[in-house]
């Protein structure tokens, strides 16, 4: 068993879902996994040593941090645009950009 | 035994993560995700990581919590249910996938070799971190905060 290869394995599911996914909730799934792939290589890279479980606790402190301002960002975005499609929202920003150029 | 159980792990492990991606009902890939955390922590705790599975579970629940209550509100509804050929699809590419983790090695030996343990590790070597840490991440709840509340609070308006 080899903990490289399969958090490479995740790495790579995380990153192809990061870039074909249109659903904001997705793109942060995606992130959860790159980060859990991240974690997991950190900790088999220094099973049974206890600096390697501590200096994880860094990475799972930026992984909160992370989620917090990623969710409150989608939460914002899907309030304003009523959707979470990455693609119904670049449009709609695309045509509110239109609209105030025209006004102005 | 015990590289037997981690390898079935590992298989679980990577088919959630499949499908946490690429099931179209954001719930059910929210529950999927739930069981990458959960098979996550189990191999760091069989592996000897107990410090490191108790964290990853303890953080988990906190995401899954949100996410759910997210997903409810801000997922749009797919038009129909996935079927049980995608569902079967994806848990063979999630096996595939693990296989080369199970039959291939590219490790060498690790460099770190510290033999320190956990509790001198966190206090004695990162104490001020630890503070820190805790520190950031308040600063970030209130930033959260002020920012959601200044959203409608403008929205009132």
């Amino acid at each position: 068993m080899d903990f490289v290869i399969l958090s490479l394995v995740m790495l790579a599911i995380g990153i192809y879902g990061l870039l074909t996914n249109r659903q904001l909730l997705k793109v942060f799934i995606s992130v959860e996994l790159i980060a859990t792939a991240a974690t997991l290589n950190f900790v088999m890279l220094a099973v049974d040593q206890g600096l390697g479980q501590a200096m994880l606790i860094l990475a799972f402190a930026t992984d909160t941090a992370v989620s917090g301002v990623i969710l409150a960002l989608l939460v914002i975005v899907s309030k304003r645009y009523g959707t979470s499609d990455i693609g119904k929202i670049a449009k709609l920003m695309q045509s509110n950009e239109d609209d105030e150029v025209e006004s102005s | 035994m015990i590289p037997f159980i981690i390898e079935i792990l590992s298989v679980g492990l990577l088919v959630s993560a499949v499908l946490a991606l690429f099931l179209d009902e954001v719930v059910y890939s929210v529950a999927a995700l739930a069981g990458t955390f959960l098979f996550t922590a189990l191999i760091y705790g069989l592996t000897g990581s107990l410090f490191a599975a108790i964290f990853q579970f303890a953080v988990s629940i906190g995401t899954l919590a949100v996410l759910f209550l997210s997903g409810e509100m801000l997922g749009d509804k797919p038009l129909k249910k996935a079927s049980p050929t995608k569902i079967a699809a994806l848990f063979g590419s999630g096996i595939a996938l693990s296989l080369p983790a199970i039959f291939l090695s590219v490790s060498g030996a690790s460099g770190a070799n510290s033999n320190i343990d956990f509790g001198t590790a966190l206090w004695d070597l990162r104490g001020l971190d630890v503070l820190f840490q805790a520190i950031v991440i308040l600063t970030i709840a209130l930033g959260i905060a002020i920012v959601l509340f200044e959203k409608k609070r403008k929205g009132a308006q």
